[in-house]
């Protein structure tokens, strides 16, 4: 699956895959917008020679869902950093579950269409045993 | 416990071979501010923070760094993927060759084994946050070194990824280590 990335530095891609999705917020990126940054927060955003993000380019049908994922996770993990020091912020409570709950629903569906990123996914009630299924994450 | 999600924190996908950079990429392996070093710092020194915040902080950051060690060993690992023993050898590598081969080993750019004694871990909260800030700034700079040195975006975007990743993990430690004195004042 990780043969299918590039990375272009095309400035007008505003992340297709999250288009179905409102997530309005002044004060963070949307989960792709921060995924390909490395932040979700914007007051913390500061690139490198000011470069722009490298936007990326899923090639087929699991890259896509796969960043979708991708994105999905890396806000619950900058949000939960947040949260670790923040308990009391309501907003980004609120956000965390909502990203969570999306979550957990593309896991599923992502791991009965492509195999198991878990070994709690119910794909593995299945002959023969689909952990080692390759690719694994390293392998390009 | 920890569990496998059998996926990478950000994708990685390099298909240039560059054993200059692999060499290079060693110092965010097993250098003294690694990621490896890093995960280790943080994960013993959790145990002594003063409350539940530090506790959580360090245990998620901490589990965080275990993830970017993954994208280091899968970036250095598709550097040097293909490269015959005369090319390891132009490149100064005929020592990590004769050692290690194409396996990936924590060591340095200049070939020193990580060692223990690169992390902190003091019992005390203020000089392991402060610690931990300064160690984030280092990785930082050092990603930075590491971007200067190539123009391939395969290896540019995810080394962007985890220069980001250390501005952030540094306001939180700074977040963390202010509401403690804070806290902890008088």
């Amino acid at each position: 699956m990780y043969n299918y990335y590039n990375y272009p530095q095309n400035n007008n891609f505003e992340g297709e895959n999250f288009k179905h999705i409102n997530y309005q917020n002044d004060n963070l990126y949307n989960p792709y917008q921060g995924l390909i940054r490395g932040n979700l927060f914007k007051n913390l955003y500061q690139p490198y020679k000011n470069e722009k993000p490298y936007e990326i380019k899923p090639m087929n049908d699991q890259a896509k869902m796969l960043t979708d994922l991708d994105s999905l996770e890396f806000a619950m993990i900058d949000l939960s950093l947040y949260l670790d020091v923040n308990p009391d912020d309501k907003r980004a409570l609120d956000l965390y579950n909502k990203y969570r709950i999306e979550n957990e629903e593309l896991l599923k569906l992502y791991q009965d269409q492509f195999g198991p990123l878990l070994l709690n996914s119910d794909v593995l009630n299945n002959t023969p045993w689909m952990w080692d299924n390759r690719p694994w994450p390293w392998e390009n | 416990m920890w569990k496998y999600v059998k996926k990478l924190e950000y994708p990685v996908n390099i298909t240039k071979k560059d054993l200059n950079m692999a060499k290079s990429m060693m110092a965010q392996y097993g250098g003294p501010d690694s990621e490896l070093g890093a995960a280790l710092r943080y994960l013993n020194q959790r145990y002594t923070m003063p409350d539940e915040k530090g506790f959580a902080l360090l245990t998620d950051i901490g589990t965080e760094e275990l993830a970017h060690f993954e994208m280091i060993a899968t970036m250095i690992q598709q550097l040097m993927k293909g490269a015959t023993v005369e090319e390891l050898k132009e490149n100064n590598l005929s020592g990590y060759y004769t050692q290690h081969d194409h396996a990936t080993f924590p060591i340095d750019t200049s070939g020193v084994p990580f060692t223990a004694s690169y992390i902190e871990a003091t019992g005390n909260y203020r000089a392991d946050l402060e610690s931990d800030m300064a160690a984030e700034q280092r990785a930082r700079v050092t990603y930075e070194k590491l971007i200067n040195q190539t123009d391939d975006p395969d290896v540019i975007a995810p080394l962007n990824f985890l220069r980001q990743r250390e501005i952030v993990h540094y306001n939180r430690f700074k977040e963390l280590r202010d509401y403690y004195l804070n806290k902890f004042r008088g």
